[in-house]
């Protein structure tokens, strides 16, 4: 067993090596034991996966090796196409070696009796797919609908952070997990990223998400769901503490996004309602009365701020959700519009103004609903 | 002997489609139609490669100016007549490229540029055409291509270019790219969380299905289900570029809520070639889909219903078939009789059968096809529960009383109310027939076909006439009917006389425990010298079930199979043609020098004993009334007929 576990632990070195520019002295040969190697780890991860104890220690071992815990026992089980995909993006593979490469990966040695998702030709095709099922012609998305590759990220974002809660040890690693997971969420461009967070802390589990979800295949029947609900909340609060950790980002993220999907947010989440507010409230209070134009304006143009439109949308979407967010909504509102002098005629406080357009849409909301009850 | 032509392989020869399938109708008109378009199309296909003759002894010529002319032509396929062009030419081109690998493999890369100079260009083009790698094996066997003309131990600057080219096509085609910005930004992400392209296309693809899925079903959660908002070019666009990704499984949702999609519109909105493609990938078991969506497919699609119908019964007849439960078993994966529980689709079947029974002169083996179909049809209709067509809808011509009693499945009366059952049909079927003035023989063949197809009670009929007959001579006119319905030159008289003279005899023997194979030829040979082909069939039919039901008559089959075993090795060499089952044949043989002394076709004659002895087999099997020792016999006759194929 422990020669096992060494052998384990030198699956990160393999991994980085893979993708450096060692591999320009690798033959032909080389490379074959390199991609016995990857079937190796696989075949220990098909046995090891139900059977608790094992993952757990193989787990542990692997990350011995890393600085940050970038790779878990689940991978041993992607081993395979990882590598073989790390080497064929590898430019200092020398031509002897990249040809063997092609070969196996077409051709895998062995009896290649995994589930579908380890073909690589399968691969291909779905590539192929995905380009065909997005030709033009659709309805127009909804806004609060994700679109599919945020969508994708977001699962598979997810799917890796519910590995690191079962894999790693509960206890005093919460900081670490929250460096990694900002360094991982580094990776994407900004506003992209801000989609996949949002996707990510929308996507629960149950929802009609789940039945596009990961296939399972990493033990998750294994554990079954007792783990699953804590998980998925430590999950949550992990990405809410990113989110919420740096201010700048918040409100980039509260800018970018639009107003349904924040309320929708703002729905499930307390820990997001209450410095959503604030921030609202902070932008509101900036805004200033043209008494020339007759409505409100930003008071600096160049700020990353909302507009009095955008504002009154953000709010009414809030509006709209759960009855919990309505009334703690326009509970806010009315303190807001008491603090700021109680006033009732337009133009002098900002809150009093929203408060008023809000309560308007939704009374015609209202109305819309009652004489037509068939529309959403 | 062939029934279904779309079998053919032999692409240099129209000549052969026109004479069997002579336009009558207007079925046939569109068969024929869906026939001849298949058979251009392989007749293109067999200018690209050799007819087969040669067997692989020349190279094909490989025609890369073609298909590069093609791949230009079609660029990325993103305007609609280049898809549906694409999509046209799919099949073919995996063929070519399939033509390519094998040349490829053996040659060195640096030979295969220099003869073919164009290759690189030609897959080049096609790996950025996603119809073509969507589809079926095409993106394998192109990077298999690939593959082969990367070197190994490139020599010079042209060659390393090569290699690179090579490889960046393939990282293009299995992971991220450079040349395409949109995965630039995800692809260090996906691989920093420790997934890889795999992962992620398989979600991916997930996530796409799903939100087409719920555009076509329409938003029924708002009470009113606006399907027809989804406008009829969006829906053909769909079924368009679904159609390389039929066989693969992530899309079965999709093809579902397709062929599931009424619009409202009165023409076909799902492209043709779509439909035709699923029929194809259904038939070939390539894919797996609902029973509803299949059903669907075939009611709004005629080409797809005849095709499916045609490959079935080529496949029963093509096949050796030891016993009619695995006659049914193929039947019921086709979906054919659950399918025909919808009146439309039943007639169109129907029509198919009787076509094939009549270019086929009536063989025992579809006969048997269409018996054991209307079997399963009656009880697949039995068990529908949700819209359950009267039987008139599907024999809307017909005479319902006789038909009502025809349908009566024989275990569902008593044993021993069978004779009176049969009485009871025959004299209607007399009554029909004689009585009223049937104008044509057309008339006169619908209703022989319809007593056809319900062969088991004919079985019975004859099984009764031995043992336990009551009436013998309605039984016999059944019979007789059956055989020969016409009687224009008193054919039928005359046959309903002789048979009854053969009867008689047969009835004396019955009960002798003794018998010899003498004592049978002089039964038959005293009553005539018979030329006449309906009487052969009536008569061997009576014998074998005397053979079978008759305590002498076991003695005698035993002997014809353990004795005659010898004899038969010997004339079996001699008979090369025949492929099917020969020792039926040989028992057949011997049984027509009793019958009579004119040897006929023995390939014929042996089919109809073994056609009888397997359906013999089933009834009893599922009627559940037979005395051990002519089950014993009836598994020993199969066990050696079947044995010796």
């Amino acid at each position: 067993m422990e020669a096992v576990l060494e052998q384990v632990e030198q699956l990160p070195a393999l991994l980085a090596v893979s993708r450096s520019a060692l591999v320009r002295d690798w033959d032909a040969l080389t490379l074959d034991r390199a991609l016995e190697w990857g079937r190796y780890f696989q075949h220990l991860h098909d046995r090891f996966r139900t059977r608790p104890r094992l993952r757990e220690a193989l787990g542990r071992r692997l990350r011995r090796g890393q600085p940050s815990p970038l790779l878990g026992f689940p991978h041993l089980g992607r081993c395979p196409q990882l590598l073989g995909l790390a080497l064929l993006e590898n430019r200092a593979l020398p031509p002897a070696a990249c040809r063997r490469l092609i070969h196996s990966l077409l051709q895998p040695a062995g009896a290649e009796a995994g589930p579908e998702p380890r073909s690589l030709a399968l691969l291909a095709r779905r590539k192929a797919a995905s380009r065909l099922l997005a030709l033009p012609g659709g309805p127009p998305r909804a806004p609060e609908e994700m679109g599919p590759q945020p969508r994708t990220e977001a699962q598979l974002l997810l799917s890796r952070l519910r590995e690191e809660a079962r894999e790693a040890e509960p206890a005093g690693e919460a900081a670490g997990r929250l460096r990694w997971l900002s360094g991982v969420l580094e990776e994407l461009p900004q506003p992209r990223v801000f989609e996949v967070v949002a996707a990510a802390l929308l996507l629960r589990p149950g929802s009609d998400a789940e039945q596009a979800g990961d296939g399972g295949r990493d033990g998750k029947s294994v554990d079954g769901n007792q783990a699953s609900a804590t998980g998925d909340e430590g999950v949550a609060g992990l990405l809410l503490s990113w989110l919420l950790g740096n201010l700048e980002r918040f409100s980039a993220f509260c800018l970018f996004l639009p107003g349904s999907l924040l309320a929708s947010l703002a729905g499930h989440y307390s820990q997001f309602s209450r410095p959503y507010l604030d921030l609202l409230t902070g932008w509101g209070s900036h805004l200033l009365y043209d008494p020339l134009q007759g409505r409100w304006v930003k008071s600096c143009l160049d700020k990353a701020e909302l507009s009095w439109e955008e504002l009154r949308e953000r709010f009414t979407c809030l509006c709209q959700g759960s009855a919990l967010l309505r009334g703690q909504t326009q509970d806010a509102l009315k303190l807001l519009k008491a603090r700021d002098g109680d006033f009732t005629v337009c133009g002098l406080s900002v809150w009093t103004d929203l408060l008023v357009e809000v309560e308007e849409y939704l009374r015609k909301e209202a109305k819309c609903q009652r004489m037509n009850p068939k529309a959403t | 002997m062939k029934i279904c032509l779309l079998d053919l392989g032999i692409a240099g020869k129209p000549s052969y489609l026109f004479i069997v399938f002579p336009p009558c109708g207007r079925l046939s008109s569109s068969l024929c139609g869906c026939l001849f378009t298949t058979a251009i199309s392989w007749i293109e296909a067999g200018l690209l490669k050799d007819c087969g003759m040669a067997q692989g002894t020349t190279v094909p010529k490989l025609n890369f100016e073609y298909w590069l002319d093609k791949a230009i032509e079609w660029g990325q396929a993103t305007t609609l007549e280049s898809q549906k062009d694409v999509c046209l030419h799919l099949p073919r081109l995996q063929e070519f490229l399939h033509q390519i690998y094998e040349t490829l493999k053996h040659m060195d890369s640096v030979v295969a540029i220099q003869q073919f100079p164009l290759i690189g260009q030609l897959l080049g083009r096609l790996c950025w055409n996603p119809f073509v790698i969507g589809y079926d094996e095409s993106q394998k066997t192109l990077m298999w291509c690939l593959c082969c003309l990367y070197s190994s131990e490139p020599q010079n600057p042209v060659e390393l270019k090569a290699n690179s080219w090579i490889r960046s096509l393939l990282c293009h085609l299995l992971s991220s790219s450079k040349w395409e910005s949109n995965e630039a930004e995800t692809g260090t992400f996906i691989s920093t969380l420790g997934y890889t392209s795999a992962d992620y296309y398989c979600h991916l693809v997930k996530n796409m299905v799903f939100p087409l899925v719920t555009e076509l079903r329409g938003n029924q959660f708002n009470g009113l289900n606006i399907q027809g908002r989804v406008s009829a070019s969006r829906v053909n666009a769909v079924s368009l570029f679904c159609l390389p990704l039929i066989t693969l499984p992530d899309l079965t949702p999709l093809l579902e809520t397709l062929l599931l999609y009424h619009g409202g519109a009165s023409k076909e909105i799902l492209s043709s070639e779509f439909l035709e493609a699923v029929n194809e990938a259904f038939l070939k078991k390539k894919i797996s889909l609902p029973e509803s969506a299949v059903f669907s497919l075939w009611l709004r699609h005629l080409p797809s219903l005849e095709k499916a119908t045609l490959y079935l019964l080529d496949q029963l007849v093509t096949t050796q078939f030891n016993s009619l439960e695995e006659v049914a078993c193929v039947m019921k994966d086709s979906l054919l009789p659950q399918a025909a529980s919808h009146p439309a689709i039943f007639r169109i079947v129907n029509e198919i059968f009787k076509n094939a029974l009549l270019e086929t002169d009536g063989t025992p083996e579809v006969m048997t096809i269409i018996q054991v179909f209307t079997q399963l049809f009656l009880q697949a209709h039995q068990n529908e529960n949700k819209r359950k067509f009267p039987l008139k809808a599907y024999f809307p011509y017909h005479h319902q009383p006789l038909l009502t009693a025809l349908v009566r499945r024989p275990f569902e009366l008593p044993t021993t109310h069978w004779s009176q059952h049969l009485k009871h049909i025959s004299d209607m079927l007399k009554a029909l027939v004689e009585d009223t003035n049937i104008s044509s023989l057309a008339d006169l063949f619908e209703i022989w076909f319809l007593i056809a197809r319900f062969g088991e009670w004919l079985d019975i009929a004859a099984e009764q006439l031995l043992k336990a007959a009551v009436e013998p001579d309605a039984l016999l006119w059944l019979l007789a009917f059956y055989y020969c319905p016409q009687n224009e030159n008193q054919q039928r008289t005359q046959t309903m006389v002789e048979a009854q003279a053969v009867y008689n005899h047969l009835m004396l023997l019955f009960s002798c425990t003794v018998l010899s194979v003498k004592d049978l030829e002089a039964a038959v040979h005293s009553i005539m010298d018979i030329e006449q082909c309906c009487n052969q069939h009536l008569i061997t039919h009576l014998l074998t079930n005397f053979l079978l039901f008759s305590s002498g008559g076991h003695m005698i089959a035993q002997e014809f199979i353990y004795h005659r075993t010898v004899e038969i090795s010997k004339l079996l060499s001699s008979y090369k043609m025949y492929e099917k089952t020969c020792l039926g044949q040989k028992l057949l043989l011997n049984l027509e020098h009793f019958t009579c002394s004119v040897i006929t076709e023995t390939t014929d004659r042996s089919k109809e004993v073994c056609s009888l002895l397997i359906r013999s087999a089933y009834r009893i099997k599922h009627n559940g009334e037979e005395n051990q020792r002519t089950v014993k016999l009836l598994n020993e006759l199969l066990q050696k007929l079947t044995s010796k194929v």
